[in-house]
C-alpha cells in the first residue's frame, strides 16, 4: 500500500514539473494559451465523469461554465477594491454551477428508464435558454458583447502566474476526479452505466447516483469557468450556448472519454490543433466533425486508449496488490428476526392481459420455498412485484409489518429483499473484486462513505467462505466478463448472498447450466439457507430440482395461487396434475 | 359574415398553421424514432438542407418547385448514407446512435456555413398575397403550407397501412428476427424508413423556408421542438403527433405572446419535463 502510495505521489510531482516547465518550453505567451485550454480541459473532466464512467451524455455542459464564469466576471468587477471577498466568492460561484447540476440531475433523473436520450435533450435545450437569457438580460450579463473589462485575479494577472493558476487548477481537478473513480461511487457509476436495474436490486438510489455524477460535472465545468473569466476580462453569451458545449463532447470523445485523462488530454490536443490550423484550413471545423464521427464508429477509446498497452501492465500490478488486505465490513443493520412476507389479493394488469390474478400468499418462516408452474403463471411477475418493479393495481404486499407496494425498488431492497435474475446479471467490465464489493456496500455503506476508496477492500465472514468454497472469486485481476457462463451464475448468486437479504428471490438460478455447475449452485443455496436461516424463494422448472431443494412449493396457474404445501402433496394434486401433464412425472 | 366570427377566423388559422407545420416538421423525426429507434438528432439539420435548396434554387431563378426534388434527392442520398455507414454498425449500442447523428448535425451545420457562411438567408415566398376566408383575410402560402402538410401525412398514414411495403416494416417493426425469418429483406427496409424520414424532414425544410430566417443553426430549434412534440404526444400515432404539436406549438406561442420568446422556450421544457415524470410514454403511447 505504501509503495502504491509513494508511486502515485511521484506522478503527480511529475506532472506538475512537466507542467512547470512548459512555458520555459514555449514562451509565456503560448503557455498563456495553453492555459485557457487547461480550464476547457477541468469541464472535459467533467464531461467525462457524466459520458465516460456513468454513461449519460449532457450536450448543454457549457450552461455551468458559463454560469459560473459570468458570475465569477461580476465578482471580479464588483469587489475588485476587496480581493479578501472574492476567496469566498469565487469557489461559490464554482459551487453554484455545482448545485444548478446536481438540481437538474435530480429533476430529470426521478424517472428511471429510457432517461439517457431525454437528458442528452433536455440538456441542450437548457444550454440554448440560457444563451438566449445571456443575451437578453443586458442590464446584467452586457448582452450579445458580453461582460467586458473584467480584472484579473488580484496579483495574479501577468500572463505566467494565469498559466500557473490554470496548471494547478488542472492538477487538482484531476486529482479529485481520480479519487472519485477511485472510491466507491465511481465503481457504482461504472456499474450503473452498464445495467442499472441490477445497481437497484443492490438497493441503491440510482436517480441519486447520476444526479451526483451530474452535479460533480457541473462543479468541475464552474471550476473552469471562475477561472475563465479573469484569465480573459471577457464573458460572452457564446460561453453558455451551444458552441462551447459541442465543443466539450468532441474534446471528450476524441480524448478517450472512458479514461480519466482522456476527455483533458483531448482539450489541450484539439485546442493546440485548433489554434494552428483554423485559419490556416479552411475546412478545420468539417474535418473535427468527420473526425468525431470516426472516433464514435471505429476508436471508442480515444487517443488515451492509444497509451492503454502502456497503463495496463501497471494497472495490474496495482490491482493485485490492493486484492490482497481486506477490511471487515460493519455488519448490516440487524432486523427482528420475524420476516413474515405477506403477499395479499394483488393484482397486476398490463393493458387488458392480466398478469397476477388476485395472488395470495404466505411466507412465514424461514425456509426454502419454490414457485412452479407454467409459462406465463406469473412467477417473475409475483418476484417483480415484491421487488417494487411492477406496479399493482390493488392488494398489498406486507413484509416484516411494512406495506412495500408503494415504496420504490431500491428502499425495498434495503429493507432486506434481494434477487439474482434469470439471465445471470453481472458487471462484465467490473473486476470480480468490485462486483463483490457492490454487494458488499449494499445496505452496509452510508451515502457519505461512498466516498471513501477503502470501502473497496470491504469484507465479511459470508464472502470469507464463498472466496473459500469458490477459489476463483478471490481472483481481484480479472474481470466478470472473463468468467464462463456458470462461473457467472456462482458470482452473481454470491453477490445476492453477500447483501445478507432476509428474503433472498432466485430466477431460475440453474438455467444453463451444466449437471455440475448445476450441483454446485444447488449446494450453495442449500448452504447459504442453513448458514443464515434466511427466507429463499426459487423459480424452478426441473422439478428434480424442486424435490431436492424445496420446504414447500407453491403452484402458480394464470396469475393465482393454484396448490401448495410439500413436494409429495402438491404432486398429488389433481388440478396440479391436470395443468402439469408431462411436466411433472 | 358575422365580423365577431370573422375576427376569430384568422388566429384560429395561425393556430392550425403552427399545430400543422410542427406536425411536419417532427413527422420525420417520429418516422425515425418510432419504426427504428433511433433518435436523429441531424433531424434538424436535414430541414436545414431542405430549406437551403429551396434557397438555392429561388436564387438561380428557378421555379420554387425544382426545391422539391432537388431536396428529396439530397436528402435521400444523406439518409441513405447515414443509415447505411453511421447507424447500422451501431444498432446493437442505441445511445451511440444519438451520438453518431449528433456529430453529423455538426458535420452538415459545419458545411452549410462553409458553402453559404453564417448570415440569414430570407426567402420569397413562391405563391404570394392574401386570400379571404370566411371573411378574414389570410396569407396564401400558410394555407398551402397546412394543406399539404395534411395531405403528406394522410399520404404517409395510407401508405404504411395500406401497402405491401408498410405491412413489411410493420412486422420489420414488431419482430425483426421473425421477418427475416419470413424472407423479409429486413436491412433494405430498415434503410427505406431512414430514408423516408429525412426525405420528410427535407420537405418540411422546403416548406417552411420563405417563412423562417435560412441559416446554420435553424436545425437546432427544430430538432428540440421536434423532439418535445414527441416527448409529449407519445410515439405511433397520428393523433399522438397532431396532440403533441398542438401541446408544445400552443404552449410556446401563448406564453411568447405573453411574456417573450425566452419564457415560451421555458414553457416549453417545462412542459416536457413534466411530461417525463407524469406520462413518460406520452399521451398516445402504442
Amino acid at each position: 500500500m505504501r509503495a502504491d502510495r509513494a508511486v502515485a505521489a511521484a506522478r503527480i510531482v511529475a506532472a506538475l514539473v512537466a507542467l512547470a516547465a512548459v512555458p520555459l518550453v514555449v514562451g509565456d505567451f503560448w503557455a498563456y494559451q495553453l492555459g485557457l485550454f487547461y480550464l476547457y480541459a477541468i469541464a472535459a473532466l467533467g464531461l467525462g465523469v457524466c459520458w465516460g464512467r456513468a454513461g449519460f451524455l449532457p450536450l448543454g455542459q457549457g450552461l455551468f461554465f458559463g454560469l459560473a464564469a459570468y458570475l465569477s466576471g461580476l465578482a471580479l468587477i464588483a469587489f475588485e477594491q476587496r480581493p479578501a471577498w472574492l476567496l469566498v466568492l469565487l469557489p461559490l460561484a464554482a459551487c453554484a454551477s455545482g448545485a444548478l447540476a446536481f438540481a437538474i440531475g435530480v429533476l430529470v433523473f426521478r424517472r428511471r428508464g429510457e432517461s439517457g436520450p431525454y437528458f442528452s435533450m433536455i440538456t441542450l435545450a437548457l444550454a440554448l435558454l440560457a444563451y438566449q437569457l445571456a443575451n437578453n438580460w443586458e442590464s446584467v450579463t452586457g448582452g450579445f458583447n458580453g461582460l467586458k473589462g473584467i480584472p484579473g485575479l488580484p496579483g495574479l494577472d501577468s500572463y505566467s502566474a494565469a498559466y500557473a493558476v490554470a496548471a494547478i487548477a488542472l492538477v487538482g481537478a484531476t486529482l479529485l476526479v481520480a479519487w472519485l473513480y477511485r472510491a466507491p461511487l465511481g465503481v457504482l457509476w461504472a456499474a450503473l452505466a452498464h445495467n442499472e436495474r441490477r445497481v437497484v436490486m443492490f438497493g441503491f438510489d440510482t436517480n441519486r447516483l447520476k444526479a451526483v455524477a451530474f452535479g460533480a460535472s457541473g462543479l468541475l465545468a464552474g471550476i473552469g469557468g471562475v477561472l475563465y473569466a479573469p484569465q480573459q476580462g471577457l464573458v460572452t453569451p457564446q460561453l453558455v450556448g451551444f458552441a462551447l458545449s459541442a465543443d466539450l463532447v468532441i474534446w471528450a470523445a476524441v480524448g478517450g472519454r472512458a479514461r480519466l485523462l482522456g476527455p483533458a488530454l483531448g482539450a489541450i490536443a484539439i485546442g493546440v490543433l485548433a489554434s494552428e490550423l483554423r485559419d490556416r484550413l479552411p475546412y478545420w471545423e468539417i474535418a473535427l466533425a468527420i473526425l468525431f464521427i470516426a472516433v464514435v464508429l471505429f476508436f471508442p477509446e480515444g487517443l488515451a486508449g492509444a497509451f492503454a498497452p502502456l497503463t495496463r501492465r501497471r494497472r495490474r500490478s496495482a490491482g493485485a496488490g490492493t486484492g490482497t488486505a481486506h477490511v471487515a465490513a460493519p455488519a448490516r443493520a440487524e432486523h427482528d428476526d420475524a420476516a413474515r412476507l405477506e403477499i395479499e389479493d394483488i393484482e397486476v394488469r398490463v393493458g387488458d392481459v392480466t398478469i397476477l390474478d388476485r395472488l395470495a400468499l404466505v411466507l412465514d418462516r424461514p425456509a426454502i420455498y419454490c414457485f412452479i408452474g407454467p409459462n406465463g403463471a406469473g412467477k417473475t411477475s409475483t418476484f417483480d412485484v415484491l421487488t417494487g418493479e411492477l406496479p399493482v393495481r390493488s392488494g398489498t404486499v406486507r413484509f416484516a409489518g411494512r406495506a412495500l407496494e408503494r415504496l420504490p425498488a431500491h428502499r425495498i431492497v434495503r429493507l432486506g429483499i434481494g434477487r439474482k435474475f434469470q439471465i445471470p446479471s453481472v458487471f462484465p467490465q467490473l473486476s470480480i473484486a468490485d462486483n463483490l464489493a457492490i454487494a458488499v456496500w449494499s445496505a452496509r455503506a452510508r451515502p457519505l462513505e461512498l466516498l471513501r476508496p477503502r470501502l473497496r477492500r470491504w469484507s465479511t465472514p459470508l464472502l470469507d467462505a464463498l472466496r473459500e468454497r469458490y477459489p476463483f472469486l478471490a481472483d481481484a485481476s480479472r474481470t466478470a466478463a472473463a468468467l464462463s457462463h456458470g462461473e457467472r451464475q456462482i458470482l452473481e448468486l454470491s453477490m445476492a448472498l453477500v447483501g445478507e437479504p432476509r428474503v433472498l428471490l432466485l430466477d431460475e438460478p440453474c438455467a444453463g447450466l451444466s449437471p455440475h455447475e448445476t450441483a454446485a449452485v444447488i449446494d450453495a443455496i442449500r448452504w447459504a439457507s442453513a448458514q443464515r436461516r434466511a427466507t429463499i424463494v426459487v423459480i424452478e422448472h426441473d422439478m428434480a430440482l424442486v424435490r431436492t431443494l424445496a420446504d414447500h412449493v407453491f403452484v402458480l396457474h394464470n396469475g393465482r395461487v393454484l396448490a401448495e404445501g410439500s413436494v409429495a402433496t402438491v404432486q398429488a394434486d389433481r388440478a396440479v396434475q391436470a395443468i402439469y401433464v408431462g411436466a411433472a412425472k | 359574415m358575422d365580423p365577431a366570427l370573422a375576427s376569430l377566423v384568422a388566429p384560429a388559422l395561425n393556430a392550425l398553421f403552427g399545430i400543422a407545420s410542427l406536425a411536419i416538421l417532427a413527422l420525420g423525426l417520429a418516422v425515425v424514432l418510432g419504426l427504428l429507434g433511433v433518435l436523429n438528432l441531424a433531424h434538424g439539420e436535414l430541414v436545414m438542407v431542405g430549406a437551403y435548396c429551396a434557397y438555392a434554387v429561388q436564387s438561380q431563378g428557378l421555379p420554387y418547385l425544382a426545391a422539391v426534388p432537388l431536396a428529396l434527392g439530397l436528402c435521400a442520398i444523406l439518409g441513405w448514407a447515414t443509415e447505411r455507414w453511421l447507424v447500422r454498425p451501431l444498432y446493437q449500442r442505441p445511445f451511440d446512435t444519438l451520438v453518431v447523428t449528433w456529430g453529423l448535425s455538426l458535420l452538415l451545420r459545419k458545411s452549410a456555413e462553409a458553402i453559404f457562411g453564417l448570415g440569414y438567408k430570407s426567402l420569397n415566398e413562391p405563391v404570394g398575397g392574401t386570400i379571404v376566408v370566411l371573411g378574414a383575410s389570410y396569407p396564401r402560402y400558410r394555407l398551402l403550407v397546412i394543406g399539404v402538410s395534411m395531405l403528406v401525412l394522410a399520404a404517409l398514414v395510407a401508405w404504411y397501412r395500406r401497402s405491401r411495403t408498410g405491412t413489411r416494416i410493420q412486422a420489420m417493426v414488431g419482430n425483426p428476427d421473425l421477418a427475416r425469418a419470413f424472407g423479409i429483406p429486413v436491412r433494405r427496409y430498415a434503410s427505406l424508413t431512414f430514408v423516408v424520414g429525412t426525405c420528410l424532414a427535407g420537405l418540411a425544410g422546403v416548406l417552411i423556408a420563405p417563412l423562417v430566417p435560412v441559416q446554420p443553426f435553424m436545425g437546432l430549434d427544430y430538432i428540440l421542438m421536434s423532439f418535445f412534440v414527441l416527448v409529449v404526444g407519445g410515439l405511433g400515432s397520428v393523433a399522438g403527433l397532431v396532440t403533441g404539436a398542438t401541446l408544445i406549438g400552443g404552449a410556446n406561442s401563448v406564453v411568447s405572446a405573453l411574456s417573450d420568446s425566452t419564457g415560451g422556450y421555458l414553457s416549453v421544457l417545462v412542459l416536457a419535463i413534466l411530461f417525463l415524470w407524469l406520462r413518460p410514454r406520452g399521451l398516445h403511447a402504442r
